[in-house]
């Protein structure tokens, strides 16, 4: 009754979500503005830094928590003080570079790909912000020019995320893909003149 | 009402089937830092208090009108402060594990600081000697697991509800570590 459907050619899906969970909506247009981003255009290469700094940051922490329980678990307790102590701080600094990080360094960033042209390279950034039980999807695209270190240029649109899934909670591509090409094509544009 | 609930475990089935490799290990990653936390705050509380077990539910009713099956304790082991007659300790008999919540009725100190005690619960008719191990007639600073500082009633029942159907555990358990796992962020 409301299983993932799929068309008749079996190359695409539909994305279905529920369209009450704003999270769920966030991710799945998130998704869906990566894929329209990166899909039809080659010369854009997908980055992960960002992305790799936060799961080595977390693959750290739990390592520290799983050394802290193993030495505990073979010099019982009180030995196993210092280590112990120097592990529960470590953890929580951790948690707390981890924390900065998501929130100034990544904020909201889901898409990061590289130009790389004959003349220049280009940093793009997709970022998107959507408040707890509100309905506007933020979504920010912009562009720096990593060799000249010029400014940062950026685009962004704020509509309701009704304009993208419909009423049965399915995500609209052909909406999306308009709305991130028309950003695309406003920053690539403006980068010509200069 | 149970096909609503169907159509969301759907959509977030929908949802992790997406996943990429990345975020997979995300969602495994937040999961093994939730239960990291758990476990470091766990660590950190038994710096904190010098105890090995920082929280214990009290198991039994000899300790009652002080305290009921079901209440939480919470301890600690200070080197500086010697326990005294009269204060409540919770102390484990080697070869068992459970802990065990009594007050100090007897002790003799040596002058080099080594301390034997004698406990007794109060709604028990007799002290402890029956509990300690095979020939052990005292006990010494090295059972004692803490000092009983602070109390909260009755929260400790779910504990000794758990323990006592531990598929119940398991079952909740299980239904939380997969809701973390499949739902993203």
């Amino acid at each position: 009754m409301s299983k993932k459907e799929e068309k008749s050619q079996p190359a695409e899906e539909l994305v279905k979500v529920n369209k009450w969970d704003g999270s769920a909506v966030k991710h799945a247009l998130d998704d869906a503005v990566k894929t329209c981003l990166l899909g039809d255009r080659p010369q854009l290469k997908e980055q992960f830094g960002l992305v790799n700094t936060r799961l080595a940051l977390c693959a750290l922490a739990v390592g520290v928590a799983i050394m802290a329980h193993a030495w505990d678990f073979t010099h019982p307790f009180p030995e196993s003080r210092p280590v112990l102590l120097f592990s529960v701080l470590a953890y929580f600094a951790l948690m707390g570079v981890l924390t900065l990080h998501s929130s100034f360094r990544e904020k909201g960033t889901f898409a990061v790909a590289v130009q790389k042209d004959k003349e220049r390279e280009r940093l793009w950034e997709a970022s998107s912000d959507m408040r707890k039980y509100d309905d506007k999807y933020l979504l920010t695209l912009s562009v720096r020019d990593s060799r000249n270190g010029s400014k940062r240029r950026e685009q962004t649109s704020s509509k309701s995320c009704a304009a993208f899934i419909d009423q049965n909670g399915i995500v609209l591509d052909s909406q999306v893909a308009n709305e991130v090409n028309r950003l695309y094509n406003s920053l690539a544009a403006e980068k010509k003149d200069k | 009402m149970g096909v609503a609930s169907m159509l969301q475990i759907d959509e977030m089935l929908g949802d992790f089937n997406r996943m990429n490799k990345r975020q997979s290990l995300y969602q495994v990653l937040s999961f093994a830092m939730i239960v990291s936390s758990a476990l470091m705050i766990w660590k950190g509380l038994m710096v904190v208090t010098g105890s090995e077990s920082p929280i214990v539910v009290v198991l039994s009713g000899s300790m009652e009108p002080a305290f009921h099956r079901g209440d939480l304790l919470f301890l600690t082991n200070y080197k500086e402060e010697p326990v005294r007659v009269g204060e409540i300790v919770v102390f484990k008999v080697e070869g068992r594990d459970i802990p065990i919540v009594h007050r100090v009725i007897k002790l003799h100190e040596k002058e080099d600081g080594t301390v034997k005690f004698l406990t007794k619960g109060d709604n028990n008719n007799v002290d402890d000697r029956g509990l300690y191990a095979p020939n052990q007639l005292w006990l010494t600073k090295k059972d004692i697991v803490g000092r009983a500082r602070g109390f909260l009633p009755y929260v400790g029942i779910i504990t000794i509800f758990m323990n006592e159907y531990p598929k119940v555990k398991w079952a909740i358990l299980s239904i939380l570590a997969i809701f973390v796992l499949l739902h993203r962020e």
